[in-house]
């Protein structure tokens, strides 16, 4: 992506997530108290995110099994720039879901179905983060990052549908068409959400993906200068 | 250990159930906040971090081609 049209990029997202705030704060109603009342409103963050965490997830399986076919510096970076994003999206879904359950629930955590296989799925992408950053950047490190980015990926439809098929608490208010989106205004807050968090995974996996390779391109200067005996320049 | 009330998949569509065990005292403004905060605390902090980082590595491959740009020609 050329540098200008990243620039533009980040510049939309900007704005739609100040136009978000502002839609969040001053359009969507306060929902019923036994949602949370007014803790209901990190919904329009918290739900785009977990969506982001698929996305970012998506990426990084696609990549990752496109790696294991065959191995290129590109699948490597996108591989590891997805899981690295599902992280960040997963932190951000685990860490406001209990704030928010705090108040609709009672408690911040309940091992619930769609919690639990959350906190697996952010476990497995956080694993093959740490292992592309600590365990070296040899081709078997590789492919078996890769194959647990797979792995990770393999249980993003098992959180989805966990919620319908087993007992629990989270609700499921935008399949259903459940409580959480009965005015008008909620559907268009979560809407507006899924945009602007959408805009922001694309910027975020582009800017890591550039970012491993470049560090790719980096490793490979260095290798050379320090044959060259040049490293000290 | 909380317990949950287990509920049909179909009435969760509708409602929030409380878990029993659990007590609601913490204010929802203050939770709305705190979830406020840790978005943008994530969401820009990792943002910023890989743009530095790119900044950083982007100098140092410039530096190091112009290194090895000037090497190579010596070499021939």
């Amino acid at each position: 992506m050329p540098r200008g049209s990243y620039e533009t990029l980040l510049a939309i997202t900007a704005l739609c997530f100040a136009g978000l705030i502002a839609f969040v704060f001053f359009k969507t109603p306060v929902a019923q108290l036994q949602a949370g009342g007014l803790a209901q409103k990190i919904f329009y963050f918290h739900v785009p995110s977990a969506y982001a965490m698929y996305l970012s997830g998506t990426v990084c399986f696609i990549a990752s099994a496109l790696y294991l076919a065959g191995a290129s510096e590109k699948r490597d970076a996108w591989a590891r720039a997805g899981a690295e994003c599902a992280v960040a999206f997963g932190f951000v879904v685990l860490m406001s879901g209990p704030l928010w359950a705090r108040k609709a629930w009672g408690v911040y955590w309940t091992w619930d179905p769609r919690l639990t296989t959350s906190l697996l799925s952010v476990l497995i992408y956080v694993a093959v983060v740490v292992l592309r950053a600590f365990g070296g950047g040899g081709e078997a490190e590789r492919r078996f990052a890769a194959a647990l980015g797979v792995l990770g990926t393999a249980n993003l439809p098992i959180i989805h549908y966990s919620v319908q098929k087993w007992g629990g608490n989270h609700p499921t208010v935008i399949s259903q068409g459940g409580g959480g989106l009965r005015h008008p205004a909620m559907a268009q807050g979560l809407l507006f959400g899924f945009l602007t968090i959408t805009l922001f995974a694309i910027a975020l996996i582009w800017a890591r993906a550039r970012l491993a390779l470049a560090n790719s391109r980096l490793a490979r200067l260095e290798e050379e200068a320090a044959t060259r005996g040049l490293l000290d320049e | 250990m909380q317990t949950t009330t287990p509920t049909a998949p179909e009435s969760r569509s509708t409602e929030f159930v409380p878990v029993s065990g659990g007590g609601e005292t913490t204010s929802a403004e203050a939770l709305l906040v705190t979830a406020y905060i840790l978005f943008w605390a994530i969401f820009f902090g990792f943002l910023l971090m890989t743009w530095r980082k790119i900044t950083r590595v982007d100098k140092r491959l410039d530096d190091l081609s112009q290194v090895l740009s000037k090497a190579r020609p010596a070499e021939h």
